[in-house]
Order: structure tokens, then sequence, then C-alpha cells
């Protein structure tokens, strides 16, 4: 199969950023709701669902 | 004026510290550019991952390009629809339950003020993030597929984001009734389904409804023309998403005389 990167590359990028934006927060945050350790996970396993699950429902106010 | 302008800054700088300015964007850019990258490498994921019989030839015919942008409304229909609903779920009852509200509303600010704050800042997310989608899908249609009219792509972008305009305005509103936002979720998830869901069979008796403008905004994008009843759908859909921002805000002042 012949993909063309170029046209790729920017979701690519996009779910990397929100991936790591995601990380650095949960890193950073004191407490979340639920498990540290298991927003770490869901954050680099489940696609770029699991960075909005995050942003949603795993993070104190 | 002066007032209300405080509120909605207020609100767009609550989304920042949520990062609903980074991620609801970015959820839309990816599913509108994904859906004309998926349907033009379909063939070739289907020859890899299929097990068809040896020499058999595969031929899927590339759609029209408008086809391609009506497929990625369906996308934004579904997930789109998901992450708004989960981004404004909250945007009263979280305040309500947090004290927030109740903090801000000792004050001499008016209800009206405090609730069409709120959706204004919610609405600008939600057209800003979908433009970017749009324009992302439209691009890269453009780029793999084929053009698209431009006058016909620009007047389905407005009638489909008048649905997306509807989905937050039902939301925000539960989320003035309700103090619990899963409950908010849930309820507005399954009535625009629903909504949907009954709008698409029952093509006749609910021709006004706003779940049909879909169907509308996927013919405007290839004829340039509304299915039947267009105006009608379109006019009644901005006269709901009206009532409901009122309704909003007389059930959210007559609440808090109880409470």
């Amino acid at each position: 199969m012949d993909l063309n990167w170029a046209l790729i590359a920017p979701v690519i990028i996009l779910e990397f950023i929100l991936m790591i934006v995601a990380l650095v927060d949960v890193i950073k945050s004191d407490d979340t709701n639920g498990p540290k350790w298991l927003w770490v996970l869901v954050i680099l396993f489940i696609g770029f669902l699991g960075p909005i699950l995050y942003f949603v429902i795993g993070r104190k106010r | 004026m002066g007032q209300w302008f405080i509120l909605f800054k207020k609100e767009c700088m609550e989304s920042w510290r949520n990062y609903k300015w980074l991620w609801m964007p970015s959820v839309f850019l990816i599913l509108g550019l994904m859906q004309p990258i998926t349907t033009y490498y379909l063939p070739d994921i289907l020859a890899t991952a299929g097990e068809l019989p040896e020499g058999s030839e595969i031929s899927i015919p590339i759609p029209p390009a408008p086809d391609v942008i009506a497929a990625t409304f369906g996308q934004f229909s579904q997930i789109g629809i998901l992450v708004l609903v989960l981004a404004s779920m909250g945007i009263v009852a979280g305040e309500r339950a947090s004290g927030t509200a109740s903090m801000i509303l000792a004050r001499p600010v008016s209800r009206f003020s405090f609730i069409s704050a709120k959706w204004a800042a919610m609405l600008l997310l939600t057209w800003l993030s979908y433009l970017v989608g749009y324009a992302g899908s439209w691009y890269y249609t453009f780029l793999l597929i084929g053009e698209v009219e431009a006058t016909n792509a620009i007047g389905a972008f407005f009638v489909y984001g008048l649905w997306l305009t509807f989905a937050v305005t039902l939301t925000v509103f539960f989320s003035t009734i309700l103090k619990n936002a899963g409950i908010v979720a849930f309820l507005s998830i399954g009535s625009l389904l629903v909504i949907s869901a009954l709008s698409h069979t029952l093509t006749k008796l609910l021709a006004w409804s706003p779940g049909r403008l879909s169907v509308h905004a996927s013919s405007i994008v290839s004829t340039g023309e509304g299915a039947d009843h267009f105006f009608l759908a379109l006019s009644v859909s901005i006269g709901i998403i009206i009532v409901l921002l009122i309704l909003a805000y007389y059930l959210f002042k007559q609440k808090e005389l109880v409470e």
C-alpha cells in the first residue's frame, strides 16, 4: 500500500499533541478522578479518545 | 452589555483552563481529515485486510466529492455530537454543584445574562471547532477526491451547523434544569439520537424537525438545494433553539426561588 505520509502526518501530530498535553496534565495534577496510573494507561492506549476522556471526566476541578 | 461580556469572557477563560480550546477543535479536525483519507484508501485497506480469493478484482468506485463531505457530517453526528454534549453537560450543572453559580448570582447579575453568556461562549467554541474540522475535510476531499462547488459547501456548512447549535442548546437546557452532569449527558445524547432516528424514518410527519437538517445539508452539498420542506425545518429549528434558551432562563430563575 502506497501511503502518502504528508497527508496523514497532520492527523498523527494532532493525536500526539493531545496525548502529550493530557500526559503532562495528569502528571502535574495532585489528584484525579480515579487512580492516576489508570489515566496514564487510558491516555496512552485508547487512541485519540483516551486524552479526551481524561479531559472530560478524569480531571478534578 | 458590559456585564454580559465579562461573563462571556469568564466562560471562555474557563474553557481554556479545561483545555476545551485544544481538544474540541482537534477532535473535529481529526474526524474531518480522516473521512477523505479513509475513503481514498478504502480499496487498499480492503485489499490488505480482506481475505479475497486469489485473482479477484476489487473495484470499489471512489464516491463523488460531495458524498465525502456528506459522510463527514455522519462522523460529526456521532463522535462530534458526543464531544459537544460532553463539553457542555456541566456548563451550568457543574457550577451549581460546586457552588460557583450561587457565588456569582449573589451579586446583581442578570439571570438571563448568566445563561445566555454561557450558551454563547459554548457556541463560539462549537462553531470554531466545527469550522476547523469542516475546512480540513473540504481541503482533503479536494486533494484526494475532487472539487466541491464552493457555494454548495458553504451553504451546507451553515445548515449542518444549525443542527450542532440545536444539540448544544438542548444540552445547555438540560444542564440548567438538572444538577447531575452525567444525567444531563445521558438525556441529551438519548434525545438527540431519538430525534435524529425518528426524523430520518418519519420523513413526512417530522418534516419540520431539526433532525432533518443533516439530510438537507447533505442534499445542499451535492445539488445546491435542500430536500423537501427545507425552509420549514430551517425556521422551526431556529424557533426551537430560541424557545429552549428562553425556557432555560425561566426554569433557572424559578428553580432558584424554590431553593
